[in-house]
């Protein structure tokens, strides 16, 4: 028993110890364009475009990806060398690396993409409800106002959307899920949500007369808890892609995007 | 009906066979089983050592001034392991887990270790107090017993308390285990691709709940019955020798 008990544990220190070195001492080559991204750990966040992309493109190269529940997780991963690289929507990368200042944005964009809001396959209603007042607040330069107030050095925090005054909502409830981790789109300015997409939900409610809920949580869940109804839209930095097209109706697009890749200095 | 089945064998085929997910969900599984064995193993060696240090303690020089260096120690070694446990059962997995990764081990890329290390460190810290409560419901005159047949307190801990404590523990230490391994199930937090990580990603990609997250609550079903099983044997065993 004893020596059974012994060699048990010497194995496990073995093993234990062979692992905690086996990572250890890689050369992370600096990454100057998208190729070099081969062979090298990529951190994403889960389920997003940018997860997507790096699993389509380039795990089956050899890369390792490296998914985490919050992108700020793999900001934190990638400052600390466990990764070394980031994939992630350009807006959100911006305000990553203006908080870091050993990160840097490649000048390499990758395709540009259509954020749009989820709604569930049979609330049609609701489909062309969000579809009609986004074109509306398109045509009075209200959402244009919503971006400048998020986007752009000079026009940052000077045109905050207000609920016009007497707006009353006698429809009810809207729920919002959202993964408030995503600046400038969605993130928690004290303990409010705020951001484009936060604004521009509270737009857009306002005008139906709905009161709006904001819901948050893990970016990979929002999909089905849209379509489970346990929340009647998704806002979230959202790309439509077919995959999510076959089971969730997206309205039209309200801006675009590119995914981007951090890497350290 | 015929629509029913088909959506059923879609969503199935989406969940197991598209990009081999089945594959993933079995490396998940691996990871999960990795980490819940590795971590296991410290927690048993933490927790028998500091169960012995912390019953020495009670029953030898608590209450009392130190006579000698080796008392001091001890009391030094007793006040180290209650701050251990007290920290440890005082604060969620979860964070212990994100300390380990994001600031112990900040420059490792060696997930799985800090994984092993936090829930191992984690679980010695329950065992201990398992294994303490085993050795003071030994009855005290099996000490005095040994130690006038010419045993030493070690060689009587060893050969005399701590089997007769085991056999009394089993059952609360399987408990100890069985909660170890749904545990794991937060390593997902730091990226590492664990059992429920896999449902996770499937969920992600697929958008559709059920078949990931019933495949995955079934798979810690099945580990934990047959640990349960493991350990039904192992108690029966030890059980022969109490004719």
């Amino acid at each position: 028993m004893k020596k059974l008990l012994s060699a048990l544990l010497a194995a496990a220190m073995l093993c234990t110890s062979a692992i905690a070195f086996s990572g250890c001492g890689e050369d992370s080559a600096k990454i100057t364009t998208a190729d070099d991204l081969i062979g090298k750990s990529i951190g994403v966040q889960l389920g997003t475009t940018g997860d997507i992309y790096a699993t389509d493109e380039y795990e089956k190269q050899g890369s390792k990806i490296e998914r985490y529940n919050k992108g700020a997780d793999a900001i934190v991963a990638l400052t600390s060398g466990k990764i070394d690289a980031v994939i992630i929507d350009n807006e959100p990368a911006k305000a990553f690396v203006e908080a870091n200042d050993g990160l840097k944005i490649l000048d390499e964009p990758f395709a540009k993409e259509d954020y749009a809001i989820c709604v569930a396959k049979d609330n049609e209603k609701l489909l062309n409800d969000i579809n009609k007042t986004l074109a509306e607040l398109k045509q009075d330069g209200t959402l244009d106002s919503i971006m400048k107030n998020y986007i752009g050095d000079d026009t940052k925090g000077k045109s905050p959307y207000k609920t016009p005054d007497g707006t009353e909502y006698p429809n009810g409830e809207l729920h919002m899920a959202t993964n408030a981790f995503f600046e400038p789109y969605e993130y928690y300015d004290g303990d409010q949500i705020v951001g484009i997409d936060a604004m521009t939900a509270q737009a857009i409610c306002d005008k139906l007369g709905y009161k709006l809920v904001i819901d948050d949580m893990d970016f990979d869940a929002i999909v089905t808890a849209v379509q489970t109804g346990k929340a009647d839209f998704g806002m979230a930095g959202m790309t439509v892609t077919d995959e999510r097209l076959q089971t969730i109706n997206f309205t039209d697009s309200y801006t675009t995007a590119t995914q981007v890749i951090i890497v350290n200095k | 009906m015929q629509d029913f089945f088909s959506e059923i064998s879609s969503s199935f085929e989406k969940t197991f066979i598209t990009d081999d997910r089945w594959l993933q969900l079995l490396n998940g599984l691996g990871v999960t089983v990795q980490i819940t064995i590795f971590a296991a193993l410290i927690g048993l060696v933490l927790g028998f050592l500091i169960a012995v240090i912390r019953s020495t303690h009670d029953m030898t020089v608590q209450g009392k001034k130190c006579r000698n260096f080796s008392d001091f120690i001890l009391k030094f070694l007793n006040f180290l392991c209650n701050i251990y446990i007290t920290i440890i059962r005082g604060t969620p997995v979860v964070i212990q887990l994100m300390i380990m990764y994001f600031i112990v081990f900040a420059s490792s890329r060696n997930g799985i270790f800090a994984a092993i290390l936090s829930f191992g460190i984690n679980s010695g810290a329950y065992v201990a107090e398992i294994v303490r409560s085993g050795i003071m419901s030994i009855d005290k005159g099996q000490f005095e017993a040994s130690r006038s047949l010419g045993f030493n307190y070690s060689s009587t801990m060893i050969h005399i308390i701590l089997p007769q404590a085991f056999k009394n523990i089993l059952p609360a230490l399987g408990n100890e285990f069985i909660v170890l391994v749904k545990e794991t199930s937060v390593a997902g937090y730091v990226a590492l691709q664990d059992l429920t990580y896999v449902g996770n990603l499937i969920r992600s990609r697929t958008y559709e709940a059920f078949f990931p997250l019933i495949t995955v609550a079934l798979i810690y079903l099945i580990i934990v019955l047959i640990l349960t099983f493991l350990l039904k044997k192992l108690e029966r065993r030890l059980r022969n020798s109490d004719h």
